[in-house]
């Protein structure tokens, strides 16, 4: 009797497992059901360029304004979430889109590289750099190094590079070889030169991208890359740890640099010390069983202020 | 140091010195590790008050009683606002451990019983060493199978019955995690505090005419209760403090307190965790006055959980 007992326990947990295992069989979507809101945390630059670009700029840097029970997830997270909740609603970067999930038209416009160069696709964050002050670098070889790089961000090389990692770059006009003579550092021999690249844990991939190739064209000096987050672009390279060990050459934000962030002691920073190098798309991504497949920016508001409250309301529209 | 050249002249004097110098240096050694325990709660208590009595830059200072009790993480926009609570997020943090203990104390002791006392010799062996393994699995690998599998068996187990969870974030997957991550601490104690079990007291229920199982249950079980109870103030102070685990399967509820386990959560640690490598200022000093409050519900746990196995009273053990 105890055996059976057993036996019947292990088969309902392994039941249920199974369950958990095989995908539900169910066609038909349940337009009566709850839109489950996934969001990032309010220190994220993703949240900050979804929401500015929704026009939903309260919810930026605030969970109050949300609708109530959203659901609090890290970029990886959301793309799981999306795969697992068949009601689920969330937003990712363009790069990060793979076709497990569903990526929403916004405003009728595909979410593809091509419309964010083509400038039709609206939805998206600007990718920023800031360097520091003149004479502020390790050493001399340091600054040339990094005023070749700004100068190298504004090339069709570094564009494809850009391009190539799933973020947009800005028009550019110049090659490389156009440029480079007015950068004679690159000609020499810098395996000896070390520069630090931090910032966004977004742009990390696009960063490491970048160092690598201009490494190639600029007497392959080592590029240390310590990617830790948009905020610490200005406290590593202009801010209060920049002398620290933590301190960097280079730093990237996924964000508009915040008022704050563009002085230092009540001096405004020179325009030649930050700038922006390329955009980044940010899409709605639903389960691939959903059968919306156009979002409004009014519509992504009133679904993550709570408005429209289950799928029904979206769908009629 | 004259006291010690005299002695070193008496006889067998260059042993007593060594002995005298080993005291002094092992007495040392002693003060240096318990004193880290000062330092680090020192650091966090000075960094985790100033947010309740400095300006915060201009945001004004976080009332300790709205702090306390309060049912909003945060009201406002963060890095410009100071209404931080942590009320409600004390008590989801309490309602999480408990259930998790609920679930994992029984199967815990009951498999450790029978470790210790019914299985055979080599089926005993081999479960002992499983159970070492899965108590020493870092709680990270814990949390990628709960935001694996877990999610998704809530999510489906949510489904069958009719409710829409989000996504299977709920207190109900926090609560399978931590359960899964604290049975094998609970067994591998457990079953030591069992196997100490003196064979006499055994003999005599046995003699008594008691059956096999009946011994089990009311003589030695109750004979063990001081090392079953220790390992359950072990595996209370695991769920307490379980930060990455519960923050890939919680779901990061930032306001009202819930008690439905198919909904959203969040713990002091997870929090804690959220964010924190992005933020700056007031947002970040606040997580070191929520270290405060963790510990001392760690520390008011554990004295009533101590309090109570003195009461439970001793058996005497080999």
């Amino acid at each position: 009797m105890k055996k059976i007992k057993s036996l019947i326990l292990v088969m309902t947990v392994l039941l249920a497992f199974g369950l958990a295992a095989c995908n539900s069989e169910e066609e038909t979507f349940n337009a009566e059901s709850n839109i489950t809101v996934y969001t990032r945390d309010t220190t994220s630059g993703t949240r900050a360029g979804f929401m500015g670009g929704i026009g939903f700029d309260e919810a930026e840097s605030s969970d109050s304004v949300l609708v109530e029970g959203f659901v609090i997830k890290d970029n990886t997270g959301i793309m799981t979430s999306m795969q697992t909740d068949e009601f689920g609603i969330g937003y990712v970067s363009l790069a990060s889109l793979t076709n497990e999930i569903k990526g929403l038209s916004f405003n009728g416009v595909e979410p593809t590289v091509e419309n964010v160069i083509n400038n039709t696709y609206d939805l998206k964050r600007p990718f920023n750099w800031m360097v520091r002050a003149e004479g502020d670098y390790p050493s001399q070889a340091v600054e040339d190094i990094v005023e070749a790089f700004i100068a190298f961000l504004g090339t069709t090389d570094a564009a494809d590079i850009i391009n190539n990692e799933g973020a947009v770059a800005l028009p550019a006009s110049d090659t490389w070889d156009d440029i480079k003579a007015e950068y004679p550092i690159t000609e020499q021999d810098n395996s000896g030169v070390t520069v630090r690249f931090g910032g966004s844990d977004s742009i990390q991939k696009v960063a490491e991208a970048l160092s690598q190739a201009f490494s190639a064209k600029a007497g392959n000096f080592v590029a240390d890359h310590d990617h830790t987050g948009s905020g610490d672009a200005y406290k590593r390279v202009v801010g209060d740890q920049k002398d620290e060990s933590v301190g960097k050459d280079v730093g990237f934000a996924s964000r508009p640099f915040k008022d704050t962030e563009l002085e230092v002691g009540g001096v405004a920073l020179p325009e030649t010390q930050y700038g922006q190098l390329a955009w980044d798309a940010i899409v709605a991504i639903v389960h691939v069983g959903n059968p919306v497949s156009n979002v409004t920016a009014d519509d992504l508001k009133k679904i993550y202020e709570g408005t429209y409250t289950i799928w029904s309301d979206l769908i009629s529209e | 140091m004259q006291n010690l050249a005299n002695i070193r002249k008496s006889k067998n004097g260059k042993q007593k010195v060594i002995d005298i110098v080993a005291k002094n240096f092992l007495f040392f050694l002693a003060i240096l590790s318990s004193s880290f325990i000062f330092i680090v709660v020192g650091v966090i208590i000075v960094k985790g008050i100033t947010p309740f009595i400095s300006d915060n830059n201009g945001l004004g200072s976080v009332n300790f009683y709205k702090f306390i009790t309060g049912n909003t993480w945060l009201t406002g926009e963060a890095f410009n606002s100071n209404l931080y609570s942590v009320g409600f997020i004390i008590l989801s943090t309490l309602f999480i451990a408990f259930l998790s203990l609920l679930i994992s104390f029984p199967i815990g002791v009951l498999t450790a019983l029978f470790i210790a006392k019914i299985a055979p010799k080599k089926l005993a062996e081999s479960l002992r060493t499983v159970t070492e393994l899965l108590a020493s699995i870092p709680s990270i690998i814990y949390g990628l199978f709960g935001a694996g599998l877990v999610l998704k068996f809530v999510y489906n187990l949510s489904a069958l019955i009719g409710y829409q969870s989000k996504g299977g974030n709920s207190i109900l997957a926090s609560v399978i995690v931590l359960a899964i991550m604290t049975i094998p601490t609970i067994t591998s104690i457990s079953e030591v505090a069992i196997r100490s079990v003196d064979k006499e007291i055994i003999h005599g229920s046995l003699a008594l005419g008691a059956t096999p199982m009946q011994t089990n249950f009311k003589v030695v079980l109750a004979a063990a209760k001081s090392g079953i109870f220790t390992s359950a103030i072990l595996g209370i102070g695991r769920v307490l403090g379980e930060a990455t685990a519960v923050s890939l399967v919680a779901g990061g509820r930032r306001s009202g307190l819930s008690f439905n386990l198919l909904d959203t959560t969040s713990t002091l640690t997870t929090t804690m965790l959220e964010g924190m490598k992005e933020t700056v200022g007031l947002d970040y000093d606040i997580r070191f006055s929520v270290g405060i409050i963790l510990m001392i519900v760690i520390l008011l746990t554990n004295l009533i959980l101590n309090t109570i196995k003195k009461k439970v009273g001793h058996v005497h053990v080999k």
